[in-house]
């Protein structure tokens, strides 16, 4: 396989530098880093399947590619809603494991400067607080960035292989 | 890789091709290639240590050896060239002076000795280890063999090869009067080896058209010590001849790796022409090439064939059976996709054919088992094939050698009785163990079978109990399940433990290995007479013949081949046993436990009602059991994905299959959910 | 020119191969023994594709190199046939020369002595043609 020359990998890391997907799950909005997304989707049937964690929705044939869905909802302890025509399923890749994530919406791509990102309040209260890894401040709104790895890691793959 | 961590130049300084050519496939297909000549090697060596002789074959054997060990040296794995050349020779001595006393059962140990060391040495290659092994030991070993094998067999004098032609009596040599005296001092490129011979072709070539007077040195074949001589003073040789000094350049110089040529005239040159040989061939230059009628593939393209052929069938299905299509009167088009299908069926036969290998390498393998380990514990044990040609997909192939090398071992181990033993009994001295495979439907069935003393019941019975193994009362465990404990982790029944068997590793790497591929096994066994274990899997694991089942709004898909049966069930024959909770129901006398599916996948059913929805009766390994869905949806022939990585592995699921509406169904493992309830 | 690689292991075959047709030299078939790289000798000069070079492995099953030697030198002895040998098969060697071979080569071989035969035989060639 021809690799690809060591520059233009500099350079597309680069360009995603500072870049978030932002989404909004209830009236919260989250940002999450470009470079962890592979793709957009509508919302598309979920074949359900036995003995997984409730915020795992099934699994989705994405192009003949059989893919797991997440709906962040659920993970964040959010009231379930019925999904819509607004509902999207971003799909992300985060060390080699791709996986849905169902947002109620998903709004832009935006540019946050390191300097506007700061450490998340040390709250600890709420469940999903432990997936957020920084807070970004645009304008005057605020968007919570995810941390991808431990929204799809953190103990929960265990816990799958522990019940099965 | 591998390449540059070993010496790029072999002995002489020469460049090995190695540093030359695109390496990479063709270490692989000397992995490949030496890999296939060491099992031929093994199997010849193990066929005939009962004749006691290598007989005829040998000139295969030493066929065998120089292969390997040509296109070692061409890669300039060391190691290997230089125990494949003192294999050579004993061979050469072997095939050349066919000594009366040779001591075949050492050799038969020498020999798998260093086909272990060979393999070992591929192996390192094939994972780009270096080669670090010391092949002085063995080499040695190959060489006292070989010297005592010339001692016992007196030093007899190599049957009489042509190397003492003689060039005064070469009756093609024309009359040649020679008018023309000339003396040629020929010197050979460096390193092209074998200077001698080169010299002596030389010769050999002139004297069709000349009278030798001279050369020098003499000699040139049976010395060896010429051919340094050659290389650094050169080759002279005088000669007559009629034809001019011209043609005689031409002629010398029709000579492969000729440095230098000095030619003097001795006597007046007359100008004579003579027509010398000359050639003259075709000059089109199109394209048809012969090509061999065999090739070998690497198995990750053909797995990526077959998964375009099953992403093939899927949309041909959501083609064929698009829902926009509904209601339309479309002949031409039914009669054309009708065709498409067939040719589809054709090219996914096609493609799974030829993924498909015989099981007989797999089975030659055990020979080397029994025999190892019928010397080591003083057992004689034969070894039978029924059905080697049998074949299986090769992904299959690779689950099953670890299997049935732990079930041939255990066979000799803890089976097969001492000659003395079986005598005893009244069997014969030599214990016997069959190896079949045969098709059984979609499935093969590979069985394991011993003559030796059984299983002993009690013991493994007694030893389940005391490990905390029985899961059910005792009197109600059929033999076979009593059986099936020795696949068991951690269950041996051997007091101790030894090389082969008996660690308790090792059996239920069976079980694992089997089930991985979607096999089962079952063990058959009665006192004094053997034991027999059946190893049942399915052809191929990438598309099977699946019946599908719809629960609410879920579809299932169950493999047609673990179905028995299905109907609507009458409430009169279903059994409410309500302390636990559990149904069951009679079918011809028998009774079978009732799993609803909608409870075990937690699903929203159309009906709880067993009349309202359908009974389907699985089967697997003689168990049976009823599952309750909603409805049968119809056959479909399915290929089979692993579930995503991240969700591991669900109960009751083996995989999932993605269907023509582009939908995604979950495939139900029988045998699990047998073994669940 | 046009070259037959005549042995029965793969893997030489593909070594020779390589260099043949790195030498922009065409290979018109492969053989495994004597009696196939004979018969092909004969199809492919149907075919117009006569070789003018036969690489020619000495110990291989069935035909060995020599017999297919004096094979291809009893059909057509413009062909000129190298022996490809192991070093020390001497009088195998000779036997091949006596029954027609042109010359021969000595395993193992760098890429650069074969693409140096190529070059020789070939303007043997042309030198004999003219």
């Amino acid at each position: 396989m021809a690799e690809i020359p060591e520059e233009s990998l500099q350079l597309v890391e680069d360009t995603q530098k500072g870049k978030f997907l932002t989404f909004s799950v209830g009236k919260e909005m989250y940002a999450i880093e470009i470079k962890f997304v592979t793709e957009i989707i509508g919302i598309q049937p979920i074949t359900e399947v036995p003995e997984l964690p409730e915020y795992i929705k099934g699994i989705i044939n994405l192009r003949g590619k059989i893919i797991p869905v997440m709906d962040v909802r659920i993970r964040f302890i959010k009231k379930p809603v019925e999904y819509n025509d607004r509902t999207c399923v971003i799909v992300i890749e985060v060390k080699d494991i791709s996986i849905g994530l169902i947002v109620d919406n998903v709004s832009e791509v935006l540019s946050i400067a390191d300097v506007d990102i700061v450490p998340p309040p040390d709250m600890n209260k709420e469940a999903e607080n432990k997936y957020i890894k920084a807070i970004g401040k645009v304008g005057k709104e605020v968007k919570l960035i995810l941390d991808c790895e431990r929204l799809i890691n953190n103990n929960d793959a265990q816990a799958i292989s522990k019940i099965a | 890789m591998l390449i540059s961590s070993t010496d790029n130049t072999n002995e002489d300084g020469v460049d090995i091709l190695a540093n030359n050519l695109d390496s990479e496939p063709m270490l692989e297909l000397f992995v490949f290639e030496t890999f296939e000549l060491i099992s031929q090697l093994e199997n010849i060596i193990l066929n005939n240590e009962e004749a006691n002789s290598i007989g005829i074959q040998i000139n295969e054997v030493f066929r065998i050896v120089h292969t390997i060990k040509g296109s070692a040296a061409m890669m300039n794995f060391n190691s290997i060239v230089s125990l494949s050349h003192s294999l050579e020779d004993v061979f050469y001595h072997i095939r050349e002076n066919q000594p009366e006393n040779v001591d075949y059962s050492t050799l038969v140990d020498v020999v798998l000795r260093s086909l272990d060391f060979l393999k070992n040495e591929v192996n390192a290659i094939q994972i780009g280890s270096n080669l670090d092994n010391d092949v002085s030991i063995i080499v040695q070993e190959i060489n006292e063999f070989l010297s005592l094998l010339k001692n016992e067999n007196g030093l007899q004098k190599p049957k009489a090869v042509s190397t003492d032609f003689n060039m005064q009596k070469n009756n093609e040599v024309p009359e040649v009067t020679g008018e023309n005296h000339f003396k040629a001092l020929i010197f050979f490129e460096d390193g092209c080896e074998m200077e001698n011979i080169r010299a002596f072709t030389l010769m050999h070539n002139l004297e069709k058209v000349a009278n030798v007077i001279s050369y020098c040195p003499k000699d040139i074949i049976e010395d060896q010590e010429t051919i340094e001589i050659i290389r650094s003073n050169g080759f002279e040789i005088q000669f007559r001849t009629d034809l001019c000094i011209d043609n005689v350049k031409t002629l010398l110089s029709n000579t492969l790796f000729m440095k230098d040529i000095k030619l003097e005239t001795i006597s007046p040159i007359k100008n004579k022409h003579s027509s010398e040989e000359n050639d003259n061939t075709g000059r089109d230059n199109n394209q048809i090439t012969v090509k061999q009628s065999m090739i070998s593939v690497n198995i990750s393209k053909l797995d990526i064939l077959m998964d375009l052929v099953g992403e093939l069938v899927i949309m041909q299905d959501m083609v064929i059976q698009n829902p926009e299509l509904e209601g339309l009167a479309l002949n031409s088009f039914n009669k054309a996709s009708r065709q498409l299908q067939k040719v589809t069926n054709e090219i996914q036969d096609a493609v799974m054919s030829i993924r498909m290998v015989p099981l007989s390498a797999t089975f030659q393998r055990m020979h080397r088992i029994v025999r190892d380990m019928g010397k080591k514990l003083d057992k004689d044990v034969k070894l039978e094939f029924i059905g080697e040609e049998t074949e299986v997909d090769k992904n299959i192939i690779e689950h099953l050698s670890d299997p049935l090398i732990h079930l041939v071992r255990n066979a000799v181990d803890h089976g097969i009785e001492s000659p003395e033993e079986r005598e005893k009994k009244g069997k014969s001295r030599s214990g016997k163990i069959t190896l079949e495979a045969r098709n059984e439907g979609g499935d093969v069935w590979i069985i394991v079978r011993d003559d030796g003393k059984g299983l002993d019941r009690e013991n493994i019975l007694q030893k389940a109990k005391k490990q905390g193994l029985l899961k059910k009362p005792e009197n109600e465990l059929t033999d076979r399940e009593i059986y099936s404990y020795i696949f068991l982790p951690g269950f041996s029944t051997k007091k101790e433990v030894d090389e082969f068997s008996g660690r308790g590793v090792g059996m239920d790497v069976v079980n694992k290995n089997i089930e991985e591929v979607g096999g089962t096994v079952r063990v058959d066994s009665s006192m004094e007479i053997g034991t027999t274990i059946t190893i049942k899997i399915p052809l191929t694991l990438a598309i099977i013949d699946g019946m599908k089942v719809r629960v609410g709004k879920s579809i299932y898909v169950i493999p047609i081949t673990s179905i028995k049966e299905s109907f609507k069930a009458q409430e009169s024959t279903v059994i409410k046993d309500e302390a636990n909770k559990s149904e069951m129901m009679m079918i011809r006398g028998d009774c079978c436990p009732i799993l609803r599916l909608h409870e075990f996948f937690k699903v929203q059913p159309d009906t709880t009602n067993l009349e309202e929805g359908i009974i389907i009766v699985v089967e697997n390994e003689s168990r049976v059991m009823c599952l309750f869905a909603d409805e049968l949806m119809g056959e479909q022939q399915v290929v089979v994905k692993a579930m995503p990585g991240y969700i591991k592995k669900v109960n009751g699921i083996s995989g999932c299959a993605v269907m023509g509406s582009g939908d995604i169904s979950l495939i139900m493992d029988v045998s699990r959910l047998l073994n669940i309830s | 020119m046009k070259v037959l690689i005549v042995d029965d292991a793969a893997f030489m075959r593909m070594a020779l191969k390589s260099i043949v047709e790195k030498s922009g030299h065409e290979v018109v078939g492969e053989a495994d023994n004597g009696r196939k790289a004979a018969e092909l000798c004969r199809i492919l000069s149907k075919e117009g594709k006569k070789p003018d070079l036969v690489t020619m492995d000495i110990t291989m099953p069935e035909v060995n190199g020599i017999q297919g030697v004096a094979l291809i030198q009893e059909f057509d002895e413009k062909i000129k046939v190298v022996m490809v040998t192991a070093m020390g098969q001497k009088s195998m060697v000779q036997e091949a020369m006596e029954n027609g071979a042109f010359d021969f080569i000595v395993k193992p071989f760098s890429e650069d002595r074969i693409k140096s035969a190529l070059t020789q035989i070939q303007s043997i060639l042309e030198r004999n043609r003219v």
